[in-house]
C-alpha cells in the first residue's frame, strides 16, 4: 500500500493491515521531525508532486517486493505543515524470514530519500527555507549498487 | 533561485521540442534561465524523465522541472 497524505498514522493500525501468518518477520522505518541543535525551527513545510511521487513510490516497492520476496509492503508519507516531533514517513516490510524485510526496508528508505518527488522546507515564524539535499543521503543510495546489482 | 509558484498555464505553438520551449521561456522570464542552467534540475515530460531534449511537446503534455527531493 502507497499512500501520500496529510493525516497522521497509526503504526499499530498498520501493522495490523499487513499482519498476516504467512509471515514471520517485520521490519519498521518511522521517520520523524528532528529539533536540530544549531537550527531553531518550528517545523517542517513537505511539498509533493503528488502524481510523479505515486509513481516512483510505486517502483520502489513493486522491485523490493520481487527482489526480496517480500509477502506485502506499506509505504507512507505525510505531506503539509509537520511540528516538531510529528510523523513523517513509515515503511513497513513482511517476509517469511528476517533478512529480507530488514535489508528491504533500509532500501525503500534510502530511495526514497534520494528518488521521490517530496521536497522539505524548514518553517520558522512563517518563513519557509528549502532544505538542501544531502551528498550523504545520495551516496547511500548509490552503496545499494553493489548490493542490488 | 525563487520561483514561488508550483504550477502554470503556458501556451506555445504546435510541433515544438522541449529544447526550443526552454528558449521561449526564457525569453519570457530570467529566472528560466537559472533554472535551466542549474545541473541539478531534472526535466519530466508527463511523470517521465526528458534524456532528449528534441523530443516533441503535444497539447496538454504538463512539463516538470524538479530540483534535488527532499523527502523522508
Amino acid at each position: 500500500m502507497i499512500l501520500i497524505t496529510k493525516e497522521d498514522f497509526n503504526l499499530e493500525e498498520e501493522f495490523k493491515k499487513i499482519h498476516s501468518k504467512r509471515n514471520g518477520a517485520y521490519s519498521f522505518f518511522l521517520g520523524t521531525v528532528r529539533q536540530d541543535i544549531d537550527e531553531n525551527i518550528d517545523g517542517i513545510f513537505l511539498e509533493c508532486y503528488e502524481d510523479l511521487a505515486v509513481q516512483q513510490l510505486n517502483k520502489i516497492r513493486e522491485y523490493s517486493i520481487k527482489k526480496w520476496k517480500l509477502n506485502d509492503c506499506v509505504i507512507i508519507h505525510r505531506i503539509g505543515e509537520l511540528q516538531i516531533s510529528d510523523r513523517i514517513v513509515l515503511v513497513i516490510t513482511a517476509s517469511p524470514h528476517r533478512s529480507d524485510c530488514i535489508e528491504a526496508c533500509e532500501y525503500i528508505i534510502d530511495s526514497l530519500k534520494a528518488n521521490v518527488a517530496l521536497w522539505k522546507f524548514h518553517t520558522k515564524e512563517n518563513q519557509r527555507d528549502a532544505v538542501a539535499q544531502k551528498k550523504k543521503d545520495i551516496d547511500k543510495y548509490l552503496s545499494w549498487d553493489e548490493v542490488i546489482s | 533561485m525563487k520561483i514561488q509558484k508550483s504550477h502554470d498555464l503556458i501556451e506555445f505553438p504546435d510541433n515544438i521540442t522541449f529544447s526550443k520551449i526552454k528558449n521561449e521561456l526564457i525569453k519570457m522570464d530570467s529566472f528560466y534561465d537559472e533554472i535551466f542552467k542549474d545541473s541539478s534540475v531534472k526535466y519530466f515530460l508527463n511523470l517521465n524523465e526528458i534524456t532528449n531534449e528534441n523530443i516533441l511537446i503535444n497539447d496538454g503534455d504538463e512539463i516538470a522541472f524538479l530540483p534535488p527531493v527532499t523527502g523522508g
